[in-house]
Parts: C-alpha cells; structure tokens; sequence
C-alpha cells in the first residue's frame, strides 16, 4: 500500500510549468477558485464594479505573491523558518504591549503601514516546526514534543489574547499537525485530548464574554433571531433556500437584499450556496479538495522530511480552513471569523495563503535538498 | 539540512509519515463528509422550509385601503368626503437617534418640546418595525421644511392618506356621524380582514350604521424589500374595490334652516316626509364638526367635548326623552272622542283650574279658557278639559292609545342608539319602582298624563313619527334616511321603500276632522297658541306644548335660571288635507311652545314652500 503511494508520479516535474516552479495542476485550482471569488465577490457587494475591481486586483497581487514564493528554494525556507518566526513572536509581544486596537481586537501594529504578525504565522509556524522535526528525527522523543509544544503554543497564546480565536486555532493546527505527522505516539495524543476536555471549563472563563456569546449562540441561535443569532440564522436561510441549483446568479434574495450580513467576508459560501445550489457548492468543495489532495500528494513525493511536513501541514490546515469556514456558514460550528480561503474577499489573509501554496510548489518544483 | 541520515532512518521516517498521511486523508474525508451531508439536510430536506423562510424575509404584504364611499344628500350635495391630509410617520427601528432626531424636529418648528416624552411612551409600547403617526395634519410649510431637512430625518416619512371631510360642518354631525380610531370592540362588528391598512371606522350615526355598504374591499400588494424594509419592487398587486356611495333623504336647505333657527339653542328638529318616512332633517343642537373628531381630537379636546354640560355629542333627535307635554293632546283629543268620552258637542267650562276629590290642592291651568269644547281645547291647550277627559278615560285606555301613535316604542330609524321614550300605566309602574307605596299609580298620575307631564317621555323623531300617524289619518311609513345606494359601483340605485303601517285606521273621519279643525285653528284662529307665528291662513296644522322642567306655580319668566325653565315643543304638519311634511321641534329651557318652539316650525313650513314642496318618488 504504501509503496503504491510513493510510485504516483507528479507529472508536471520536467515541463516548462516546472522551470519557473509553476505547479500547474495547482495553478489551475486557483484560478478556479479566483474565479468563482469574483463571481460570488460581484454578488455579493451587489453588483458594484468598483468593488469587484479592487477585489481582481488584490487577487492578482496574491497570485503574484504566490509565484514569487514559489521561486525560493525549499533550502530558503528552512534556512529563513527560525528567523520568520522569530520575528513573528517579536512583532506579536509587540502588539501586545502596543498595538492598535480596532473593534476591540488588538491585532494590528503600524511600522510605517498598518499589518497583523499574526497572519505571518501562518507561513512561520509550520515551517518552522517542520524545520525543527526535520533537524532531529522521527518518532519523535519526548524532549522534541515539549519543545515543538513551547514553539507552538507561545505565538498561539499571544494571538489568542488579542482575541482572535480563529486566527489561533488555525496557527495551533499547523503546528500541532506536525507533531501529529512526525509519529508522536497514540497515548500521548489521547491523553492531550483528555487534558484539552480537562481544561475546557478553564479556557471557558478566560475566553471573552463576546467569543462566549458566540458559542451559545452557535448551540442554540434561534433563542436570540435578530442579535447574536441573526447571522448564522441568516446564513442557514441563505444556504438551505438556495436548494439543489441555486436561485441563479444575482438572484439571491438573501444576499441581493442585504439579509446576509458579511457576505464579502465570513458569509460568502452561503452566497454561493443560495445562488448556485447544492451542485453548485459540490464543485466548489471539489475543488478543495483537489487542492488538498495535490498538496498532500506533493508532502508524499518529497524526499525530505522538512518538505514532507511543511507541504502537509500547509495543505492540511487549508483543508482546515474551509472546514471550519463551511462548518461555521452552515451551523456546525461556532462562528470563529474564519474567511473561505481563495474565495473570500480579505487583504493579508488571502495574501499569506496564497504565499503558502507557493512554498507548496517550491517544496515541489526544486531540486532535491538531498539527492536521491 | 545539517545532519545526515542512514538509509535505515530515512526508510522509518518514511513509514511513520505516511501512516499518518493516510490516517489524515482518512479524517479528511470524514470532515468532508460532514460538510456535505451538512449541505445536503439544509439544502435537499430542510430546503422548503428554509426557502420559506427566505420569502418571508423579502416579502411584505400590504394593504391599500380603498377609499371610503361619499354621502350625499337627496340633492346629490356633499355630506361626507375624503380628503388628503398630509402626516409625519416614524419607523422607530429606522431611526438612528431617537431622542436627536425629536429634539431637531423641535428645533425645527415641526414638534412641540412636551410632545417628545408622549412619543418615546409611544414607541416603547409600540412593535419597532410599525409605523406611527408623529404628527398629523401637516401644513404646506411644515412639509417643505421636512423636504430640506429629510437627509437628517432617517426613518421618518410624510404619508399622504384620505381623511374624512364634512364640508356642512356641523350641519349634520349628528345625523352623518363621525370617524374614528379602530378599537378592539369594533372587530365585534365587523371582520378584521376588512380593516387591513386602515385606522377608522364609522363610529356614529350613518357612517356606522352603514360602515359595511362604506368601506369598501381594501387591496393587497406583494412588495420585494430589503432588510431595512425599503421596496425594492412589486410583485403582485390586487386592486382595491371603493366604498359605495349613499345618498341621504335629508334635504341639505330645509337641514340648514333647522340649523340655523335653532343657533345658540338646545334642543332638536325633525322634519320628515308623512308619505313615505323620508327624514327631510334632523338637527340637534348644540352641535359638533365631525371633521374635526374624524381627524382626532386631542385627550383633552375630546374630553372638553365630552364633558360639555350641554352634550354637543348626545343626538337629542333620536335619544333625547322630554315629556312631550301638550303635543300630546290632539292624539288624547282623538281616543276621547274615539271612546265617547267627549263628544263634539261637549263644552266644558274651564275655570282655571281642576279639583280631585281627596286632592288638597288643585290642578292649575295656564289661563282661564271659559267653554271649550275638543277643538277649542286644541286651539287654546285648555288643560282643564284634558284633565277631565283623562280622568274618564282612565290610565289604562289613555297609554293604550297613545302607544298607537307608537310613543313609548322606537321607530327603527336606520340611524342606531334611538331611545323608545315611555307611555306610563298601572303596570310600568308596579314595575319599576322599588317601594310599595310608589308602585300604586295615583289618580293624580293620570290627571298630569292628560297634558302629557309626569312619567310621560318622547323622542323628537317619535313625535315627528306620531304627528305622521296624526297627518296620514291612521298611518304612516317607518322613518328612514338612506334613500340609495350605488351598490358595487354599479350606477343602479336600490331605493329604499318604507312600508305603510297602519296604527289607527278604524277612526271615525269627523273625529279627525275635529282634530284637524283643532290643529289649524293652532295656527290659524286667535286665541290659537300659536297664532300670529305664522303668516295668516297658513295651510298648516300645528301643536305647541310646553313641558315643565321644574314644577312652579308661577309661569316662567325672565328671571328664572336658564336651566329651569319650560321646554317649548311644536308638533306640526302642511298642507292640512295633502300632508308632504312633518315637523316636530324641541327647544330645551326655550320657554313655552308659542315663543321658542314655533318660530323654528315657521322657518321650516316656509322654507319648504319656497323650495316648492319635496316630489315624491313614484311608488307601486
């Protein structure tokens, strides 16, 4: 069986795509996808051209970003990885102690332009657990798991106390999916699993009282329809009339009408839903997945184990990315202010993934770290 | 990548990797999975109701009220109209600020400062999305102002909707009623659905008596709107069937005239039609302008109203009771003669006075009449005579007769809340007062009912109706005031006919006659009571009564306190052997009938004349 995974051939390796580090099935994905972005983006800021504009640019420059990632040898990254996240965690103890505060979130810092390290974390962590693994071997001993742990962990409880639960949970799972990579073995996984459930009482009282409404809300949104409810009821509305083919493009009442609050952002899976149906939203899910299931097939194919871990912790926590952002839109989780990756309207964000599935295909595209 | 690795070690890290890899794919597709099966409860099964949902978050019905049908006069003059009227209303859930955007209305001029704690009371009890009514009745000037000013004024709009107009003003307040908020109590009369999108409803008179024939189907409309409510489109529309318009069998100048005559005074005037119960006018007085309470008068305007010791509000034709006094004695004059107890040749000297046996004081008179005889007794309202013939007759045959004249019984004129007056016997007596001794009807009882005083009370329109009964010889047409209606705006007119109804029709003509010869000379022959009111050798027959709203024995006079002093009634009707009309007037503390009551009855006779007569449809 597993022999059998390490004979599937990437067969873009040789091509011109190859020469400039293009990985061309992973190439078209996004476009796909940033196709569909400006389809629902134009929906969903009712039909203003401006709006879409400024959206194609922003995709443009992300999909730049990503090429340009994908120039940088995978040596580069390991090499960068300590540095990356170093200066992450500087930045983030500087937010800390003097960030700007909007909506009451400390998430920004102003050196010369307004930015959030913690979306920078989003490329440093799993380079840079996957560097420090890599350094060492697998399975993993226990002094590696309580350092990978403090790696981890640091920059989460910083991010964390901003708030911004979403941003943590994502940068904890592509950190802490390494560790789950690299072997670490079974009793210790459960045995965390328990001390998480152990503490969740603890981290229920130290959680803001808005990030508490909002899983209270997620248990029960009908108690409260036009306040804490409203969205995700809204949503549910908009995903559910949508029905098997959608009420067609720009049709959407939900949407078109403005009953969908943050339908550029959080909320635009439900636009998709409502206008293109269930068929629809199973391409789009198809989609990911193929992205995904490229992304893990290139962490097959590398020959390293810091490519290894890094191109499976990238495609795994994307794979988080819209689960979480679907499970939210749909009702199945808490909405935790998760963007749809590639599709929904964001700055930064869209930027720094799109940069982290250039790493993928530099992890890809590259010569060897080691020769066969 | 610093350190090296054996083959061996690459090969075990390898293996770990991708028994994690595959153990990750596998949670991966249980995570997706998840998601699609998510999708597919929401969008497969719970599709329809979801789809539910979403319609009725876009789509609002509303209704269009349909206007409102006019009301006319027999002349096809104006009564009752709509009008638009221009209104400040407030979606509270619109507004930003609310406590700034009152304020700035004040400053505005569009506000009063005391105004603003009624209106936050209100929207606090108020649902946030409805809309209220801030200020009605907006000026030219007070819009315009709201024009420049409305990109500071969210969630506040000028509406435009039809209010009631009475262009006769207080002419016909009493009979056209008036408009009013709907309460809950009025969805016991009518179904609420009729109502969707409107705030009246009839509340008086004819606008409530004929609220359904009115008020016409209200619309609907399917609108599209966004979240905050603004109609983006429409998408279905169901048009609005209008009221249908009445017209009325009052005649607008015989209507002014009472109005007029009677300004200043209380009391009521009832003209109707003996050949066919058509009510000509009715007027109460004092009066109000429907307009102004249909448009909403404020608490403290409406209690003002209401709390008028003179009841402007209180429609005296229909539901005021007065002791007819003697209006009453042609009709008593009729069943003496009708019951032998008189008879044509009968004079009765009248000393002034009327003694009972067992009585220690006597029954006065209001003058001293000499020999009388029926129609002297009518001509100069000799009480003397009346007080003999009702002690032969007894209490019993005399309120029998009366009520033949339908006194004590309501007409059913189509106007609601008429009162039934009261005819006294032996029995009504017994049962109704609580005290043995009261419940014995007295000798003395029967002796004032002769002249219509004691427990004896009337209508206006029930002496209007039994002066038909007098006028037609025994029987007359049950009063009504609608004489059409244009029903679903087909021009076809329903008339509607009053059946006769006999009352007295085995009567002896000369009993009449003598009655009649009694009437005229009312009017016509000195010593007559009212006699010099009229022009001479008017063709009319006529009654004045006086009834005693204190008992004195001295007359009334100038210096007795307005409140105490006689009602003055005439009962009359013309032409005397063709009766077209019908006149009863009632002057509260007007003094006696000759002086208050009369010079009213006059204007209407000769208004009619002038007018030519009323022509009466052809009936089959």
């Amino acid at each position: 069986m597993l022999n059998r995974i390490e004979t599937w051939q990437v067969q873009s390796k040789e091509g011109l795509m190859s020469q400039i580090h293009i990985d061309l099935p992973l190439m078209i994905a996004v476009l796909l996808a940033s196709t569909v972005s400006a389809i629902a983006i134009f929906s969903a800021s009712n039909s203003s051209e401006a709006f879409l504009t400024s959206h194609l640019i922003r995709i443009g420059l992300s999909i730049l970003a990503m090429i340009v990632a994908a120039q940088f040898s995978p040596l580069f990254y390991s090499r960068v990885a300590p540095w990356l996240y170093a200066i992450c965690l500087v930045l983030l103890i500087a937010v800390f102690f003097f960030g700007e505060t909007r909506n009451n979130a400390t998430r920004w810092i102003h050196i010369g332009i307004s930015f959030q390290p913690s979306e920078f974390l989003k490329i440093a962590m799993p380079l840079v657990i996957a560097k420090y693994i890599a350094s060492g071997s697998i399975p993993l001993n226990n002094t590696n798991i309580m350092a990978s742990l403090v790696l981890v962990f640091l920059p989460t409880a910083l991010i964390f106390k901003q708030p911004d639960l979403g941003t943590s949970i994502l940068i904890a799972f592509s950190g802490l999916v390494i560790v789950f990579l690299s072997g670490i073995k079974k009793r210790y996984l459960f045995s965390a699993i328990i001390l998480f459930l152990g503490c969740l009482p603890f981290i229920w009282k130290t959680i803001h009282p808005f990030q508490q409404q909002r899983v209270l809300t997620f248990l029960d949104p009908e108690k409260d329809p036009l306040g804490a409810g409203y969205h995700i009821i809204q949503s549910k509305i908009a995903i559910g009339s949508g029905g098997l083919f959608g009420k067609g493009w720009l049709n959407g009442t939900q949407g078109q009408l403005d009953f969908l609050p943050e339908r550029t952002t959080d909320f635009i899976f439900s636009i998709l839903a409502e206008e293109f149906g269930l068929v629809g939203v199973l391409l789009i899910i198809l989609i990911y997945l193929f992205i995904v299931g490229r992304g893990l097939l290139i962490a097959i194919n590398s020959d390293d184990l810091f490519s290894r871990l890094a191109a499976s912790s990238i495609s795994l926590t994307f794979f988080i990315y819209v689960f979480v952002n679907i499970g939210m839109t749909t009702g199945l989780l808490p909405v935790v202010g998760v963007p749809l990756p590639l599709i929904s309207k964001g700055g930064t964000s869209s930027f720094t993934l799109m940069a982290s599935l250039g790493i993928l295909m530099s992890l890809h595209t590259h010569k060897r770290l080691i020769p066969r | 990548m610093g350190n090296f690795k054996t083959k061996q070690t690459q090969e075990a890290e390898r293996s770990v990797f991708l028994n994690r890899i595959l153990f990750s794919s596998l949670a991966i597709l249980i995570l997706g999975g998840l998601i699609i099966t998510r999708l597919v409860y929401l969008m497969v099964i719970q599709t329809d109701d979801l789809s539910l949902r979403s319609i009725n978050n876009t789509l609002r019905t509303q209704s269009i009220p349909a206007p409102r049908g006019l009301i006319y006069d027999r002349n096809n003059q104006v009564i009752a109209e709509n009008k638009p009227k221009f209104q400040m209303e407030m979606i509270p859930e619109q507004v930003n600020e609310l406590q700034n955007s009152l304020v700035y209305l004040t400053e505005l001029g569009i506000l009063n400062e005391n105004e603003i704690p009624i209106i936050q009371e209100r929207v606090r009890k108020n649902y946030q999305f409805k809309s209220i009514v801030i200020k009605r009745d907006l000026n030219e000037k007070e819009i315009a102002i709201y024009a420049n000013n409305r990109m500071l004024l969210k969630g506040f709009d000028i509406k435009s909707r039809l209010t009631r107009n009475y262009p006769q003003g207080e002419i016909y307040a009493h009979v056209v009623g008036y408009m009013g908020s709907i309460s809950s109590n009025d969805f016991q009369r009518f179904d609420p659905s009729f109502y969707t999108g409107k705030e009246q409803i009839g509340k008086s008179a004819i606008e409530r008596e004929y609220e359904h024939v009115l008020r016409g189907i209200p619309g609907k409309q399917k609108l599209l709107v966004n979240v905050r409510g603004r109609v983006m489109d429409e998408v279905e529309k169901e048009a609005f069937t209008s009221g249908n318009n009445i017209v009325l069998t009052l005649n607008s100048e015989l209507q002014k005239t009472a109005y007029e005559s009677m300004a200043g005074k209380k009391g009521s005037v009832v003209a109707m039609d003996p050949r066919n119960g058509e009510i000509l006018a009715m007027i109460s007085m004092p009066s109000f302008d429907p307009t102004a309470i249909s448009l909403g008068l404020s608490q403290s305007e409406f209690n003002k109203l209401n709390g008028n010791k003179k009841r402007p509000l209180f429609n005296r034709a229909i539901a005021g009771q007065y002791p007819p006094g003697s209006t009453v004695k042609p009709m008593l004059a009729l069943g003496a003669l009708d019951m032998g107890v008189v008879d044509s040749d009968y004079y009765l000297p009248c000393e002034g006075e009327f003694k009972l046996p067992n009585y220690s004081r006597p029954f006065g008179d209001w003058a001293t009449h000499g020999s009388v005889n029926t129609k002297r007794a009518i001509q100069a309202s000799c009480d003397v005579y009346f007080y003999e013939s009702a002690v032969e007759m007894g209490i019993e045959r005399m309120s029998a007769f009366l009520k033949k004249f339908n006194l004590g019984e309501k007409t059913k004129l189509d106007l609601g809340s008429e009162k039934e007056g009261l005819v006294p016997n032996q029995e009504w007596k017994r049962n109704n007062f609580e005290s043995k001794q009261n419940q014995n009807w007295y000798l003395g009882e029967t002796v004032i009912a002769g002249i219509g005083q004691g427990y004896m009370l009337a209508t206006p329109l029930q002496l209007a109706y039994a002066t038909s009964i007098i006028a037609n010889r025994g029987y007359a047409y049950k009063p009504h005031i609608l004489k059409q209606m244009n029903l679903n705006g087909i021009s076809e007119a329903s008339h509607t006919q009053s059946q006769r109804i006999d009352h007295l029709m085995n009567i002896d003509e000369k009993y009449w006659d003598i009655v009649f010869d009694g009437m005229n000379a009312v009017v016509n022959e000195q010593r007559g009571t009212a006699y010099g009111v009229f022009p001479k050798n008017s063709d009319i027959a006529g009654k004045t009564g006086t009834s005693q709203v204190f008992s004195m024995d001295k007359r009334s006079g100038d210096d007795m306190p307005e409140e105490l002093r006689d009602h003055g009634l005439f009962i009359g009707f013309a032409p005397i052997n063709n009766p077209e009309i019908v006149v009863a007037v009632i002057v509260e503390n007007g003094g006696g009938g000759r002086v208050a009551a009369a010079p009213v009855a006059e204007k209407m006779f000769s208004k009619f004349l002038e007018l030519g007569g009323i022509k009466v449809a052809q009936s089959n």
